[in-house]
């Protein structure tokens, strides 16, 4: 009954998404939360617990959660797990000493029971500096096309400049949209 | 022990799912192909063909035809993402190859891409399905000439393959393709040689 209440409700509302930004820390987290949420670049602290803004976009209100990336703040992060629709998952593309840091991160969260069905976005950021890896080059060294089951995307990201962010957003709004039952 | 049971009883019933990797150019139409699969055959509607963003990545479609299940990847199609195809040619039952049939400047690129693919050994003994969307657009080669560029009788004696008109926008041609793939898939060695490369590993 609540279920389809709520169903309803969707028709008329703007659906809801709650998604988690993950990445290792100075990937550019949560910069990209403000470009996404003001529109503007602020100054950043490093993280330590989380940064939590809507954004609307497209007809869909992403609560989107930003938590920090610290080697000794990783393990808190499955303590947002629950409910979640997407991961945004932020690699800086020029660290390339860290990636396979990233890569361990990113292939623990695929494991995770919590997160079987939902969306992966992964931001290929930093893409304004020199040096920078492609895409392909960013999706060979996470291991992305070891995703079989689920959808999955990547981006070319300048969060500095704005750059791929909302592209990012066009293709989750269309994946959260076609999976919703 | 009531889970335990319904599990066994699950696991006796369960009908194995055939996988079928989309590939082709970019903008040759895979994921409107995809969303409108999703539109035919499952209960939710895919997306319109104007919301359709180009793919950097993997799109999936679950349904289910002819009583089987079967799940689809779209594979994006541009030039820089075509290396990760290959990733997916092991696990895969059949190899749909989409062409923008309109697009005649590109159909040797395109079949540049088809034969890069059809040399691996990953993809030994899987049928093909070449798909001349956009077969509704004035001007369109016909299978015939795709057949012909892309000379696709030699490859009868090692696998399965045709090549069939479709349009993905309307949904035209689309349900007989993938009664071809659901025949060809069952009548080829591709399940047994996947279901051993599975187990092996």
């Amino acid at each position: 009954m609540g279920l389809w209440f709520s169903r309803l409700l969707s028709l008329f509302g703007d659906q809801e998404a709650r998604i988690l930004v993950l990445g290792l820390d100075n990937a550019g987290k949560t910069t990209i939360l403000y470009r996404l949420h003001v529109g503007e670049v602020v100054q950043t602290i490093p993280t330590i617990g989380f940064n939590v803004e809507t954004v609307t976009y497209k007809n869909i209100k992403f609560q989107v959660w930003d938590l920090g990336g610290q080697t000794s703040i990783r393990p808190y992060w499955r303590c947002y797990y629950p409910n979640t629709q997407a991961i945004i998952y932020v690699v800086d593309s020029c660290d390339v000493d860290r990636l396979p840091t990233s890569r361990e991160e990113f292939q623990a969260i695929l494991e995770e029971e919590e997160l079987k069905d939902v969306a992966i976005l992964v931001y290929a950021n930093k893409q304004d500096l020199p040096g920078a890896l492609s895409d392909a080059q960013v999706a060979e060294g996470l291991g992305l096309t070891s995703i079989k089951k689920r959808d999955w995307s990547i981006f070319k990201t300048s969060a500095i400049k704005g750059e791929g962010l909302f592209e990012g957003l066009d293709w989750l709004s269309n994946t959260l949209k076609t999976k919703r039952r | 022990m009531f889970s335990l049971l319904s599990g066994c009883f699950e696991f006796m019933l369960r009908k194995e799912e055939l996988h079928v990797l989309v590939v082709g150019l970019d903008k040759a139409g895979k994921t409107t192909l995809l969303e409108r699969l999703k539109t035919l055959y499952t209960d939710v509607p895919g997306l319109e063909p104007s919301q359709v963003v180009p793919t950097v990545g993997l799109n999936l479609a679950h349904f289910e035809a002819l009583g089987t299940p079967l799940l689809c990847w779209d594979v994006g199609g541009a030039a820089g993402l075509r290396s990760i195809w290959s990733k997916y040619y092991g696990e895969c039952h059949a190899l749909v190859f989409c062409v923008d049939a309109a697009d005649r400047g590109r159909l040797e690129e395109a079949k540049a891409a088809l034969d890069r693919a059809l040399g691996d050994r990953d993809l030994y003994g899987a049928p093909l399905l070449v798909l001349a969307n956009k077969h509704d657009v004035e001007g369109a080669a016909s299978p015939a000439e795709l057949a012909e560029v892309f000379g696709l009788g030699r490859l009868d004696g090692r696998r399965p393959s045709s090549i069939q008109a479709v349009t993905a926008r309307t949904g035209e041609g689309v349900k007989p393709a993938v009664q071809w793939l659901v025949e060809n898939i069952k009548k080829s060695q591709r399940p047994e040689l996947i279901r051993r490369r599975m187990l092996s590993q």
